[in-house]
């Protein structure tokens, strides 16, 4: 392992290790430390799910794109992409928990499973999408481990062909992982866009809006790491420029989808539609403004070849798409939680619509008992524990590429 | 059977009698509030957003028929009982606070630290304590329980605890204008069956099809 692999490894586990802290004093404390109230009950830690659900698409995607139509110019990274599928569902399955109340109950999930609850369906979705992803990046990594010595050696099925082995099972497996993708991110979706309370998430759009942001930003993650592995020759740049468009395929598509909705909402006019309009566009306009030209300077930066031959064009393509789809998560928030559900046109008043406060449940002597809308920005507490998360999912590809044979070789 | 409860806003002074009782009833926590009483159009209580057009609403859990908060729950802590009271278990919640996201009317109360810290900060004189000091089991699930844990969610439970005892909800009991009347939906002669009837009851946020067991009387004159 090289000196910058190490230093690096060495700035995610601080950060891990910060994270994991912040955590405990928050299990004694409550999650008073972090910005959330009554009236703003989910905040970073949800985006963050959401966040991660999203990069975890690009792995099995990739996959089923080189066994269900034939694309093999991506067959060098299938198993990047079973890797970064895995980190990232077992990230999102790990940011839940900084969030509940009482994490220790959370094996009332598997005692009292209450099967109405599309947040049940998405645990079940989450971990088989996570076994799934094992799975394959095992089988991809088969023909590779029984030539190792040690304890890969050992795992290796013993099996005659291991290529073959190989081949014939990640295309058996092929079609039910392309299945399981596009399920984990459709559930997600569904925790959200089943609740009538709230008008902005409240849409059909929401689950395809979900699938399209998802698989830009995960194929993006996949081909940073993809690039960092293997570097820019010209042997994988016809498998960037296939990345790359259907990055930017995934992210117009994302795009058309979410002012699809706008328009419908907009043009009709209720006074909801208007005030959630008003909140992510004006309120929050500098983030929207981020989270739709990051991603197509992103986009632009991919779909040119000549920045495609440069790592640093490549990564910052990446990035700008990763970091557009982080920020469209977090605006999943203001506008369902800033505008009340309870508003009302009180009686005998014209042209009136009203929202009713609600108690914050925090007890702060100079704030306000009873609140209609809440500025929510992370505290530093849930700020460490997101980054000591997001420093797993470094941390977990940096030593699985390290030790396993995720990279093939020559 | 079942359980609800009729406002009568023509009766309703705006005291907040029902919301104090309710959080002392009930040993709530610092900032919590399961019952709040608004001025609608007003940012200001007891004050007219307009000439003339001065009412009170009172609002609490809906205990709804079709309730979001029994639906999105992943482990069943809030739950149902046959008469259509919503409750919630307090040992079962996990804390999730995905009821309080799904509930259209915001009367989900979270425990963002142990009630103990809450009114440590609250400075209440000479350790004045208060709540039912009791906890209460219906059917073996702690629904009511006088020291808060962190994490949990709760809300009004239609006093559980008093019902058990043939006694109404504190808030009926407290209400000093007679404004809060509860019996069985269920029973087209029941008095707040005939009132609904024939004072046009109402219910909030129709347009959310949770259908409500609590009905609200419009007020036929406003107080000026």
């Amino acid at each position: 392992m090289g000196v910058s692999k190490k230093v690096s490894l060495t700035v995610f586990g601080l950060i891990m290790a910060t994270g994991a802290l912040m955590w405990l004093i928050q299990l004694w404390r409550g999650l008073i430390l972090t910005d959330m109230n009554n009236a703003y009950s989910w905040g970073l830690y949800v985006s963050a799910l959401a966040f991660f659900v999203g990069n975890a698409a690009g792995g099995l995607v990739l996959s089923s794109m080189i066994y269900l139509f034939g694309v093999t110019a991506l067959k060098p990274f299938a198993r990047i992409g079973a890797l970064c599928a895995f980190a990232n569902v077992a990230a999102a399955m790990l940011i839940v928990l900084p969030d509940l109340g009482r994490p220790f109950r959370v094996l009332n999930l598997l005692l009292h499973p209450q099967i109405m609850s599309p947040l049940v369906w998405d645990v079940i979705v989450l971990n088989l999408y996570a076994g799934l992803s094992l799975i394959y990046l095992y089988l991809l990594m088969l023909p590779d481990l029984a030539a190792r010595n040690g304890f890969l050696n050992k795992i290796a099925l013993p099996v005659p062909d291991p290529a073959g082995f190989s081949d014939k099972w990640a295309r058996r497996l092929a079609p039910f992982s392309l299945v399981a993708a596009v399920g984990i991110h459709v559930v997600t979706a569904w925790i959200f866009a089943t609740q009538g309370a709230r008008g902005w998430w409240h849409t059909a759009v929401m689950a395809p809006d979900f699938v399209a942001a998802a698989l830009a930003s995960g194929t993006a993650v996949v081909m940073f790491v993809a690039v960092l592995c293997y570097g820019t020759t010209d042997k994988f740049q016809s498998a960037y420029r296939i990345m790359a468009i259907f990055i930017a395929t995934a992210f117009f598509i994302h795009i058309f989808l979410m002012y699809n909705d706008f328009v419908i909402h907009a043009w009709y006019g209720t006074d909801h539609a208007k005030e959630i309009l008003a909140i992510t566009l004006q309120e929050y306009g500098l983030a929207h403004a981020f989270e739709v030209l990051a991603p197509l300077l992103g986009v632009v930066l991919l779909l040119n070849r000549h920045v495609r031959k440069t790592m640093s064009g490549i990564m910052a393509g990446c990035l700008l798409m990763i970091a557009g789809i982080f920020v469209h998560r977090l605006l999943l928030m203001p506008a369902a939680f800033n505008q009340m559900p309870l508003t009302l046109a009180p009686l005998g008043s014209q042209n009136t619509h009203w929202s009713v406060p609600i108690a914050s449940g925090r007890y702060v002597p100079p704030a306000d008992t009873f609140v209609s809308h809440h500025s929510y920005f992370p505290t530093l507490v849930e700020m460490l524990i997101f980054a000591g998360v997001l420093s797993f999912v470094c941390a977990l590809i940096l030593v699985a590429v390290h030790k396993l044979p995720v990279v093939k070789e020559g | 059977m079942r359980r609800g409860m009729v406002i009568d806003l023509e009766k309703c002074i705006g005291c907040r009698s029902c919301a104090v009782a309710c959080k002392q009833h009930n040993a709530q926590p610092a900032g919590s509030w399961w019952n709040r009483v608004v001025t609608p159009g007003s940012d200001r209580h007891l004050t007219a957003s307009a000439p003339e057009n001065l009412y009170f609403l009172p609002i609490h859990c809906q205990h709804c028929n079709n309730a979001p908060c029994v639906k999105v729950c992943p482990v069943g802590a809030t739950y149902q009982t046959d008469d259509g009271t919503v409750l919630i278990d307090f040992e079962r919640c996990i804390g999730c606070r995905y009821c309080m996201a799904a509930c259209p009317y915001g009367v989900r109360q979270f425990n963002w630290e142990s009630s103990r810290h809450g009114i440590e900060r609250y400075e209440y004189q000479n350790g004045y304590t208060y709540g039912y000091p009791d906890s209460f089991r219906l059917d073996g699930r702690l629904v009511y329980s006088p020291v808060r844990i962190k994490g949990v969610v709760e809300k009004c439970h239609f006093c559980a605890h008093y019902q058990a005892r043939g006694l109404d909800p504190a808030c009926v009991r407290a209400c000093p204008g007679k404004a809060r009347h509860v019996g069985d939906l269920d029973d087209p002669n029941s008095r707040v069956s005939r009132m609904i009837r024939q004072m046009n009851g109402f219910t909030l946020l129709p347009e959310k099809g949770t259908r409500p067991n609590v009905y609200y009387l419009p007020p036929k004159r406003k107080e000026v």
